[in-house]
């Protein structure tokens, strides 16, 4: 098994990593072409998961429609719904209620804390800190079963509707979430504090994936790992959706371009929807949660943007006046990060290139195995996963 | 609405006649067609002179005769343009815009796979969504494509029995 190792030692390896892994929630190839222990080149193939959703759309009504948003993505299904909603809500002319914008703001940053503590988790699964991957997803359960007091869902919360949200957040409610709230952020604080002084997180991560800022600019990158590059960039700000424009925040953003920068912004976004949620719950209006709207949707079309935990997510629509749309486009944040997370590939270690991945927060979160084939020889051989490890955790 | 409006302006004087529709569509939405000759000159305008660094996504639309191809960009992530070009079925060409926005790279591959708009200039076409076995003439986001002829594209195609 390690013969070809051995004998092809300077020579330029093809490794395939992918597309198969359990936890990913978007399978996806890339290629490595390594000289000895160097990424020289990527190559990424994605698609591996396309289910033809935007075809999809086209054959249903706005209604079916809404369900199928929802289950484009598992972790962030509200982003989803909520863009969808804007968009048919932008076509026909309607807005949500105040209150129902709330809500939306509410259950948006609610999944932001439940997406961003996952991935701190799996990142520090990644570098082998396992103790820490346990505790952030201990916690996590309590966003979790916020979300499922609200909304009776801990997956697809199915909150969003056409014309508004589907449920109210009543006022027996507001204590126990901000009983939970109180809970995380006194978590989160002791993680922060972890993850600023924890000398295995900031040898891994310290440097590794740069990211410069130029690069991302060019290379169109998202959410927070654009803000890891020192960008000022949010949608929620600078585009401001739902309730965002009443509601004050920082966008938060680091210069280090490395690993360590996103996990530092995803760790202060949390402390950030934590005190979005609370002013939200202070200050949410009375008055109904949603408006009727009619089947049929006026000829047009509309750009809809909404900042999802993994970045900007933009929906296009474009209706011709029946109860289908004629075209729907989605753009999530992973597919405008693949271009960036490449460069950040280039020039790093073997054993970097899992928590590199996983920087841009694609989930990626179990490797299965990698064939090595050696180009010359032609000959292909598998590391198990616990060789893999090993090599990891070098 | 003062910089969406000053935008028009700067575009206005910039391409003339060849700026063909204009629609503001409410604050932050800027919807603008021209045609597909002075395409790229647009594109390197807004990027380099106009300050729209962000290309959010490429959207293609099968019009029936024609196709569409939006490119929406963004003003320091605040403003979203849509620059919309058509171009006739049967000769669907454009310039790539890769060495103006390197992030297009993926967005023109997409496009590219599904509607089967041919970007001049990109470094490498290769299938990004569809398997490598897919057939060469059978783009799924056109509109004379339905899921039955999908299924018999995928089926016809595929090494896996039973699929």
């Amino acid at each position: 098994m390690w013969r070809g190792f051995k004998t092809s030692y300077r020579s330029v390896i093809r490794v395939p990593f992918g597309p198969q892994h359990p936890a990913l929630k978007e399978p996806e190839n890339f290629t490595f072409e390594i000289d000895g222990d160097i990424v020289i080149n990527v190559k990424p193939r994605i698609g591996y998961n396309h289910r033809g959703i935007e075809k999809a759309f086209e054959q249903r009504t706005y209604i079916q429609n809404l369900y199928l948003a929802e289950r484009i993505c598992g972790i962030c299904s509200d982003a989803h719904t909520t863009c969808y909603a804007q968009a048919i809500e932008d076509l026909l002319g309607v807005e949500a209620p105040p209150r129902a914008k709330y809500i939306r703001v509410i259950i948006a940053e609610l999944e932001r804390i439940h997406s961003h503590s996952l991935w701190l988790g799996i990142a520090a699964h990644e570098i082998g800190f396992d103790t820490l991957f346990m505790y952030y997803w201990r916690d996590r359960e309590a966003v979790m079963n916020l979300l499922e007091m609200i909304s009776g869902n801990r997956v697809h919360y199915a909150m969003n509707t056409i014309g508004g949200v589907r449920r109210d957040i009543r006022s027996e409610m507001i204590p126990k979430i901000k009983k939970g709230l109180d809970f995380l952020e006194g978590r989160m604080k002791r993680y922060m504090e972890i993850v600023k002084q924890d000398l295995t997180i900031s040898k891994r991560t310290e440097g590794v994936g740069i990211l410069k800022q130029k690069d991302a600019m060019d290379l169109c990158a998202v959410g927070p790992t654009l803000r890891a590059s020192g960008i000022k960039n949010d949608v929620r700000a600078d585009d401001p959706y739902a309730a965002y424009d009443e509601i004050p925040f920082n966008v938060i953003t680091y210069d280090g371009c490395d690993v360590l920068s996103r996990i530092l912004v995803r760790s202060e976004e949390i402390f950030e929807s934590i005190r979005i949620i609370r002013y939200a719950l202070d200050h949410i209006p009375d008055g109904m949660t949603r408006i009727r709207v009619p089947m049929a949707v006026p000829p047009g079309e509309a750009v809809s943007r909404v900042e999802a935990p993994r970045g900007e997510l933009i929906h296009y629509a474009r209706s011709d006046g029946t109860t289908k749309p004629e075209r729907y486009k989605v753009r999530s944040p992973t597919l405008g990060n693949i271009p960036a997370l490449c460069k950040m590939l280039l020039g790093c270690h073997i054993a970097d290139i899992p928590i590199i991945l996983a920087g841009i927060d694609p989930c990626f979160a179990c490797m299965d195995r990698i064939t090595f084939i050696d180009v010359r020889k032609d000959e292909k051989w598998v590391w198990s996963m616990q060789q893999l490890r090993r090599h990891t955790k070098r | 609405m003062k910089i969406e409006n000053s935008i028009i302006k700067k575009l206005r004087a910039l391409l003339g006649e060849r700026l063909i529709g204009v629609n503001i569509q409410k604050e932050r939405r800027i919807f603008i067609k021209v045609t597909r000759e002075a395409f790229k000159e647009t594109i390197k305008n807004l990027v380099n002179r106009l300050g729209f660094k962000h290309l959010s996504t490429i959207t293609g639309i099968d019009l029936g005769k024609e196709l569409e191809v939006i490119y929406h960009l963004s003003y320091k992530g605040a403003i979203e343009l849509s620059l919309k070009v058509s171009l006739p079925k049967n000769e669907a060409k454009l310039p790539t815009v890769t060495d103006v926005i390197p992030g297009a790279l993926l967005y023109e591959r997409e496009v590219h796979d599904l509607l089967g708009v041919i970007f001049e200039g990109h470094p490498d076409l290769s299938p990004l969504l569809l398997p490598e076995k897919w057939p060469r003439d059978v783009y799924p986001m056109r509109k004379e494509e339905n899921l039955e002829s999908l299924r018999k594209a995928i089926f016809e195609n595929s090494h896996v029995e039973g699929l």
